[in-house]
C-alpha cells in the first residue's frame, strides 16, 4: 500500500488542515454567540418523569414502533438489534421499567411515568427508523464499559472497540506505578469516554486533560466529567489537538488518541448513522485517513516526557503498519517498544509505544 | 493438559436450553459453530467444576479468550454501535459463553461470565467415587422429604426457583454420570423411588436436558 505522506507536517502545529477545513458550522449551535458557554443536553434517563401515559397508549405506540416499515437501503438496520434498541428506549424512558411487564397484553388504563411524552416517542423512532438517527442521540447517551455517558449531536458516539484503552492504560499502569501520578492527555476527547475510563484508573493523584476543537464535544465531555465526580482529575480545553497543550510539553505520562482516521473518500459510503449525523470532524482522516494520525505522532515526541506511553486508534492493518514504519524511520530514535494491538474482532486497531 | 483427565466433559450444548438462548441466538445471527473442545474421561480424582466456580470473577476471566464476533468490515468509526457482543472461550475446558444483549461490552462480558459459570456447573463434572460416596448438603436440600437420607436439619425442600438450586443440582448431575445415567441407581442412592427422581429431574429444564442428553449418548431412553 501506499501512502502519501502531507509534506506539510511541520506547518501543522499552527494550523492543521484537518481542523481547518472540516470544521463546518453544526447549524443548531452556530447561531449562539461563542462566548456563551453551550448547554448540553440532559440524557433520556436522567430526565424527570413528568410525563405520563396509559398503558395502553404505551402497548399502541410499542406494536406501531416494532411494525414501522424500514425504508429500503442497502445498509439497512439490523432487526434483532432493533429490537433490542425499543427495549432500550422503554427501559430510559420509564421511570420504573418493571412497570410494564407485558408489552402487548390486553388494554390497561394505568398510568405509567414517563421521562418524556408519548409524542414523542412516536417523534424519535420515526427519526431512528426513517433518518437513520443513531439509537445513542435519540436516548442522549451510550453505555460504554461501566460507564453511562452523555452524548447528543455534533458528538462522535464511543464505540466499543475503543473501551479497550482503559485495559490498555490499566496495564501500563500496574507495571509501571510511576505514571499513575503523572498528567494524562486525550486529544479529541469527544464525549470524554477514553478520559474519564483513565482518570478512574488513575486514582485520585492523577491527572488528564482533555481536549477538543469541537464546542459541543467540551461541553459534553465537562458535563460527563462532573456526572463521574472528576473534575477534580479531569480538565477539559478547547482546541486543535497539542494547541491546548503548550504548557505541559515534555511533561506527559500518557498521551491517548481515537483521532478521526476515516479516509476522506469513504465518508460518503459510511452506514447512514455514521455518514449522516455524526460529525465529519471526528470522523474524516484526509486522503488517506492518516493526517491526524501523523500529526499525533509528530507531537507525541516532543509533548511525552522521557518514558512517556502513547495509545493511537487507527483505521485497522494498513494504519497501525504505516504508523510503526513511520515511527522506526522517519522519526528515528524516539520512541521504543512500539507495538500493534488488536481489538477484540481481530482487527489491528491501536499502536502503542513508549518515548525515550 | 495435565487437569484435563480430572473432568468428564459433556460435549454438545443444548440449543434449547432455556440459560442457553442467548448463545444459540448468536449462533445463528453470526453463524457461528458453538462446538466445545473436550477432553478424555478419567474419573481419578474430585476435583472439577466446583473448582471453576469457586474462583473469582477476575481468576475466571484469566482462564479465558476472549472476543468479539468477526464480523465483515473494517469496525470502528466506520460503524454505530457495531456488536458490543462477547465471547469468551474457556481455555481449560473449551467452553464457549457469549453474550448479546446489554448494551456495553464491559456489561456483555459479565454476562457472559455468568453464563459461563452456568455452563461449568453444567457441563464439567466432577468424578464421584461410588463406594465412599456420601451426598454433599447441597444435594439433600434439593430432595422431596419423602428421601430416606434425607435429615431433618436439611429444611425445607429447595426449589429450582432458588438460586441455591444450581449447586444441588452440580451435585446431582455428578452422582447420576458416576451411575452412567441409570435414573434407579441414582435413586436407591438418594432414598427416592425411581418415579421420585425421575420428577425430580424433570423439574428444571436445564436439569431434565443436561440428563437426557447423557442418557442418549448412553442408549437409554429420555425422561419424559
Amino acid at each position: 500500500m501506499k501512502l502519501s505522506i502531507p509534506r506539510a507536517c511541520g506547518s501543522w502545529s499552527k494550523s492543521p488542515p484537518v481542523s481547518t477545513t472540516l470544521h463546518k458550522p453544526i447549524s443548531f449551535y452556530s447561531s449562539i454567540p461563542s462566548s456563551s458557554p453551550l448547554k448540553p443536553q440532559v440524557p433520556l434517563f436522567l430526565r424527570p418523569p413528568i410525563h405520563s401515559a396509559t398503558l395502553s397508549d404505551l402497548q399502541k405506540w410499542h406494536h406501531w414502533a416494532k411494525t414501522l416499515p424500514v425504508p429500503h437501503s442497502d445498509d439497512p438496520p439490523d432487526p434483532t438489534l432493533l429490537r433490542r434498541e425499543l427495549k432500550w428506549l422503554l427501559e430510559d424512558a420509564l421511570e420504573v421499567h418493571s412497570s410494564v411487564p407485558q408489552m402487548g397484553s390486553h388494554s390497561d388504563d394505568r398510568p405509567i411515568k414517563l421521562r418524556t411524552s408519548l409524542e414523542q416517542l412516536y417523534s424519535v423512532w420515526r427519526q431512528r427508523i426513517e433518518e437513520r438517527r443513531p439509537f445513542q442521540y435519540v436516548v442522549g447517551c451510550e453505555h460504554w464499559r461501566d460507564l453511562v455517558l452523555s452524548v447528543q449531536d455534533g458528538v462522535l458516539i464511543p464505540r466499543p472497540e475503543t473501551e479497550v484503552f482503559v485495559d490498555l492504560v490499566g496495564d501500563v499502569v500496574t507495571q509501571n506505578g510511576d505514571l499513575t501520578q503523572g498528567l494524562w492527555a486525550d486529544l479529541g476527547t469527544g464525549s470524554g469516554a477514553i478520559a474519564i475510563g483513565i482518570g478512574r484508573i488513575l486514582g485520585p493523584r492523577g491527572r488528564v486533560i482533555a481536549t477538543d476543537l469541537s464546542p459541543v464535544a467540551v461541553s459534553v465531555a465537562s458535563f460527563n466529567v462532573q456526572r463521574y465526580s472528576l473534575q477534580d482529575i479531569i480538565e477539559i480545553r478547547q482546541g486543535s489537538w497539542f494547541e491546548p497543550l503548550k504548557d505541559v510539553e515534555g511533561k506527559l505520562s500518557g498521551l491517548v488518541s481515537n483521532p478521526p482516521y476515516i479516509p476522506s473518500d469513504h465518508i460518503s459510503g459510511l452506514q447512514p448513522e455514521v455518514g449522516w449525523h455524526e460529525p465529519r470532524l471526528a470522523l474524516d482522516g484526509g486522503v488517506d485517513g492518516i493526517d491526524a494520525l501523523l500529526h499525533l505522532c509528530n507531537g507525541a515526541a516532543s509533548m511525552l516526557k522521557p518514558g512517556g506511553f502513547f495509545i493511537f486508534e487507527t483505521n485497522g492493518e494498513k494504519q497501525c503498519k504505516f504508523l510503526v514504519d513511520y515511527m522506526e524511520n522517519e522519526s528515528k530514535g524516539n520512541f521504543y517498544d512500539v507495538k500493534i494491538v488488536p481489538d477484540f474482532a481481530g482487527i489491528q486497531r491501536f499502536v502503542t509505544g513508549f518515548h525515550h | 493438559m495435565a487437569a484435563q483427565s480430572l473432568w468428564r466433559l459433556f460435549l454438545r450444548v443444548p440449543s434449547s436450553s432455556p440459560s442457553l438462548t442467548a448463545v444459540a441466538t448468536a449462533r445463528r445471527k453470526f453463524g457461528m459453530s458453538c462446538r466445545m473442545s473436550f477432553s478424555s474421561e478419567n474419573s481419578s480424582s474430585g476435583s472439577g467444576s466446583r473448582e471453576f466456580l469457586g474462583l473469582s470473577d477476575e481468576q475466571l476471566m484469566k482462564q479465558c479468550e476472549m472476543s468479539t464476533f468477526k464480523s465483515s468490515g473494517p469496525g470502528g468509526q466506520h460503524r454505530n454501535k457495531r456488536e458490543s457482543a462477547v465471547r469468551l472461550k474457556h481455555l481449560p475446558t473449551g467452553i464457549i459463553a457469549q453474550a448479546v444483549e446489554d448494551r456495553s461490552q464491559h456489561k456483555n462480558r459479565a454476562s457472559a461470565l455468568a453464563r459461563l459459570r452456568t455452563l461449568l456447573a453444567l457441563k464439567v463434572r466432577n468424578s464421584i467415587d461410588l463406594d465412599t460416596y456420601s451426598p454433599p448438603l447441597e444435594l439433600l436440600q434439593i430432595l422431596p422429604a419423602k428421601s430416606t437420607i434425607r435429615t431433618s436439619d436439611c429444611g425445607p425442600q429447595i426449589g429450582p426457583n432458588n438460586p441455591k438450586f444450581a449447586l444441588g443440582m452440580l451435585a446431582l448431575l455428578d452422582l447420576i454420570f458416576a451411575v452412567e445415567g441409570s435414573i434407579s441407581d441414582a435413586a436407591k442412592l438418594m432414598g427416592l423411588s425411581t418415579g421420585a427422581l425421575s420428577r425430580l429431574v424433570l423439574s428444571d429444564d436445564s436439569l431434565r436436558m443436561a440428563v437426557n442428553e447423557l442418557r442418549t449418548s448412553k442408549g437409554l431412553k429420555p425422561l419424559k
